[in-house]
């Protein structure tokens, strides 16, 4: 019994920083269309820029957010500005293609600059834990997630309160009214994706003390983060909420009742599974979509 | 000089092709250098995985990320066989010959194309690329775990093939050409049949292409197989030549990637681009890694560099050369060609009469009693909105029968649920005495319902008289093998293209023609099924008087011969002179239908669409 407690709480504490860091990508996908593959790359970015800052100056990793993620929004800027804005209407495979590609050149940089190692952030409470009767909880774990909640609820409140926030949701809606009554769809592009990859960064921070990394572990964050946002719903935030919870948790069990090789088979089955059986996930909405034509 | 100079431009593609062949198939003759030999065996590899992959994502647009699936499933077939069910011991220390294996392989990837296709491909654009990606992960991870028939991570090393140690890898080039050579010759078969046709057409404009009766299940299971088994051939020759495999290499998703570059470098959708793509790309990938240490210095060429490298190489051909090498140097002759065929755009136009098709199969058969088209109590929701809300409607034989009602009344929605783009959640359509509100769309356009749509939808990429020969009016399989463009039906193609007076813009592309242009081509499109039952969604809209004229003496004109209508229209001087009966829509139901005399007097019908002064319009136009 106990161990079930402990796996759940443990998958519900990952599934809160995973939130964070599929928010980006369901974000990017419901305003723009674009499956960004680059974001797991960019996680590893973000971890890694945490770790040198760590390892340089000593501050403490988990405050390295605050430098990330403005860094990660410029960074995300930069990329809309030189790719994703001049593919912007092309068929959904070019901008898989198109980020797959940035992926790759991301995995490289971060090669020769920090070698293809094992990395990782290791602060003074990464190995203490805080205990509740017999269930033992990470601190580094129960800070990771409670700033992933932190930023999530400054996201969410910016995209239903700011102006910003409901032209972006005016063009997830529907691009050409929005032209009609004044937002322009470029700025508003370049802005989402720029915030879309500036949650890697609070999310790559928070991952730099949770999981050893190298430039290669893109591929296990993007199978991940995909999985979650495919499970709520693409282009859904609350959505990626449930989706990561869920998934942090299945993750959590396979990996103590089934075995751990087989953890990382659960995002695929899942995103296997998700898109045959329910392809809206579970928040999406299904909207006509012959009225266009 | 000049002539020979315009031989060499026209036929460019061409020469390279024939010279890059016959250098391949010489090469080993004039020169035994190991090292250019092992370049030209990694580039016949990827070629064959880019002529594979070129197939399902350039013919049929279903991008696919995970192509390599297919070699590692060729490569593990191959081997376990191999290992596990002849031992390494059987063959001893002579090693095993693996051309045995290599059609095992083919076939066990062919089924595992046929078992997932159906599955995978009910889904399209982004849910399909990340499947194709999902699929390849969930393999290598099986082939991982599968310890006891994988050795999972340890790999599995095969013995030393059994022939001649001075042969070399001379075997592995052959078979690597070989397994080339038949993969393209099919893609170039595929290509000119009506298959082929079908699969540009699915890329075009799937929803469409099943509205014209293309069975487009059965079209892209067949590709996505057609796509795999000279990969999993591939695989099972690869196995033997590396001598050693593992998960992680052969399901590999950078080389998944490294194919899609190739086929996106040389032009996808051509037969050869894939090809010379792959061509130029592995050497630069071979001679990048091997040469560069050796020119500028140790280390300089590194993995990273080599990520970063492609990685870009990818974005580039993306942003600026997106449609590949072959097309884009085929458009530079192709603008100059065009530029003398523009004189007939402005052409004017001229209709030719239509001989009347004997409807051999239906004629025959006895026509069952009743209307030929009835909906009973159909009902459509989009979320809390009904858009068809009970609808009863019956079209008699012959008759032209017009439907019409305000903006979101429901008429274009009922037309999606009678010819099957979109599938009714509650009510029953019968067609000649079937149901078929259960049936494909492609299955009704058999059964002769033939529609087009309000904004014209005409596959954009292929000519005209593509566009005309592209509708199917059965399946069989016999039939995907023909050619795309035959004698009897190009016939047919050009007598209904003059039919509709677009006969002088056969060889335009669809997509260069203009709104009304296009409606007429779409009318000549359906013909081709030869339908029984024409549903025409607003024939007049946006085109100019005399078009409209044009448009209604056909319609005359085909009914005459026996095809019934059914119209949406808003121009109410068309529908009122043209239809009996008349249908009227609001709110999702049939308010009422009538002769058009009864329906302009009915006052539900004034009050919903017409409006109280319209019959005060109608007096004043004629008295004016």
């Amino acid at each position: 019994m106990t161990q079930l407690i402990q796996t759940l709480v443990l998958g519900l504490l990952l599934g809160g920083v995973y939130a964070l860091l599929a928010s980006g990508l369901t974000l990017i996908f419901g305003v723009m269309d674009v499956i960004n593959v680059a974001q797991g790359a960019l996680i590893i970015l973000a971890a890694f820029i945490t770790w040198a800052l760590w390892n340089e100056t000593g501050l403490d990793p988990l405050f390295g957010v605050f430098v990330t993620t403005p860094l990660m929004f410029l960074v995300g800027l930069l990329i809309y500005m030189t790719t994703i804005r001049w593919i912007q209407g092309k068929p959904p495979s070019t901008s898989v293609i198109l980020t797959f590609g940035l992926a790759l050149v991301i995995e490289g940089v971060m090669g020769m600059v920090w070698t293809a190692t094992l990395h990782r952030a290791t602060p003074d409470y990464f190995n203490q834990s805080f205990t509740i009767g017999d269930i033992y909880l990470r601190k580094s774990q129960v800070y990771g997630c409670a700033i992933a909640i932190g930023v999530l609820v400054i996201l969410y409140v910016m995209l239903k309160v700011t102006w910003l926030g409901r032209a972006i949701r005016a063009v997830s809606a529907n691009m050409s009214s929005a032209k009609l009554v004044g937002v322009d769809p470029t700025t508003v592009a370049a802005l989402t994706f720029a915030i879309g990859v500036a949650t890697t960064g609070a999310g790559g921070s928070i991952a730099a003390v949770l999981y050893p990394f190298l430039p290669g572990s893109h591929y296990a964050w993007i199978s991940r983060i995909l999985g979650i946002i495919v499970l709520g719903g693409m282009g859904s935030l609350p959505g990626a909420v449930i989706g990561a919870l869920l998934l942090g948790v299945a993750e959590t069990m396979t990996a103590t009742y089934i075995s751990p090789q087989w953890a990382t088979m659960v995002p695929w089955a899942v995103i296997m599974l998700v898109l045959l059986l329910r392809p809206q996930g579970l928040m999406g909405q299904k909207l006509r979509e012959d009225v266009a034509l | 000089m000049t002539a020979a100079l315009g031989f060499a431009g026209r036929n460019a593609g061409r020469l390279a092709v024939a010279g890059l062949l016959l250098t391949i198939l010489v090469f080993p003759v004039i020169s035994d250098n190991r090292y250019y030999q092992t370049i030209i065996i990694l580039s016949l590899l990827l070629a064959i995985m880019a002529s594979g992959w070129n197939i399902i994502s350039g013919f049929a647009g279903y991008v696919s990320l995970g192509q390599t699936v297919f070699l590692g499933i060729g490569a593990y077939t191959t081997a376990i066989l191999s290992l596990r069910v002849f031992g390494p011991d059987e063959f001893g220390q002579g090693g095993a010959n693996p051309f045995y294996f290599i059609p095992v392989s083919a076939i066990v990837a062919g089924l595992f194309a046929a078992a997932v296709g159906p599955i995978i491909m009910r889904t399209r654009g982004h849910s399909f690329v990340i499947l194709t990606i999902a699929f390849l992960f969930v393999m290598q991870l099986i082939v991982l775990n599968w310890t006891d028939l994988t050795y999972g991570n340890r790999g599995l090393s095969l013995p030393l093939p059994d022939w001649p140690r001075e042969w070399g890898n001379l075997p592995f080039y052959y078979i690597f050409f070989g397994i080339l050579l038949l993969s393209v010759a099919m893609s170039w078969w595929i290509r000119r049949t009506k298959f082929g046709m079908g699969l540009i057409a699915i890329r075009e404009d799937e929803d469409k292409a099943a509205s014209v009766g293309v069975n487009t299940p059965i079209y892209k299971v067949l590709a996505y197989i057609a796509s795999a088994v000279w990969i999993g051939a591939a695989g099972g020759v690869y196995a033997y030549y590396l001598s050693f495999i593992d998960p992680r290499t052969m399901f590999d998703i950078v080389y998944s990637v490294f194919v899609v570059l190739a086929v996106l470098l040389g032009g996808r959708g051509t037969i050869w681009g894939p090809v010379i793509g792959a061509f130029i790309l592995e050497p630069l990938n071979q001679v990048t890694n091997n040469d560069f240490d050796r020119w500028f210095g140790e280390g300089i060429w590194d993995a990273n560099v080599r990520l970063i490298f492609f990685g870009a190489l990818l974005m580039m051909v993306i942003l600026f050369l997106p449609r590949g090498i072959i097309p884009s140097v085929q458009d530079i002759f192709r603008k100059r060609r065009e530029s003398k065929m523009a004189a007939e755009v402005g052409a004017r136009f001229e209709r030719k009469p239509l001989t009347v098709v004997e409807r051999g199969a239906l004629e025959a058969r006895e026509a069952p009693a009743g209307p030929l088209l009835e909906i009973r109590g159909v009902e459509k929701r989009f979320g809390g909105v009904r858009a068809v809300d009970g609808v009863t409607l019956a079209v008699e034989r012959g008759s032209i029968t017009a439907l019409i009602g305000p903006n979101g009344s429901g008429k274009t929605t009922l037309f999606n649920l009678i010819d099957g783009t979109m599938s009714s959640d509650k009510g029953e359509i019968w067609f000649e005495g079937e149901r078929v509100d259960g049936l494909a769309p492609y299955r009704r356009a058999h059964l002769g319902i033939g529609r087009t749509f309000q904004i014209t939808r005409l596959f954009r990429q292929m000519t005209v008289l593509e566009n005309v020969v592209a509708p199917l009016s059965s399946f069989s399989w016999r039939h995907l093998g023909a050619d795309a463009v035959s004698g009897p039906e190009a016939e047919r193609a050009h007598e209904l293209l003059g039919f509709v007076g677009m006969h002088k813009f056969a060889s335009h592309r669809a997509g260069a023609l203009s709104f009304g242009q296009g409606k007429l081509v779409e009318l000549a499109q359906i013909l081709m099924l030869d339908p029984t039952l024409i549903m025409l969604d607003e024939p007049a809209g946006g085109i100019n008087p005399t078009l409209i004229a044009h448009m209604e003496e056909m319609i005359r004109e085909l009914n005459r011969q026996g095809t019934t209508f059914l119209i949406v229209e808003h121009n109410m001087p068309l529908v009122l002179g043209l239809c009996d009966p008349v249908c009227v829509l609001a709110r999702g139901q049939t308010i009422c239908t009538g002769t058009p005399d009864r329906v302009q007097a009915d006052p539900a019908v004034l009050d919903a669409y017409l409006g109280e002064d319209f019959v005060l319009e109608q007096k004043a136009e004629v008295s004016s």
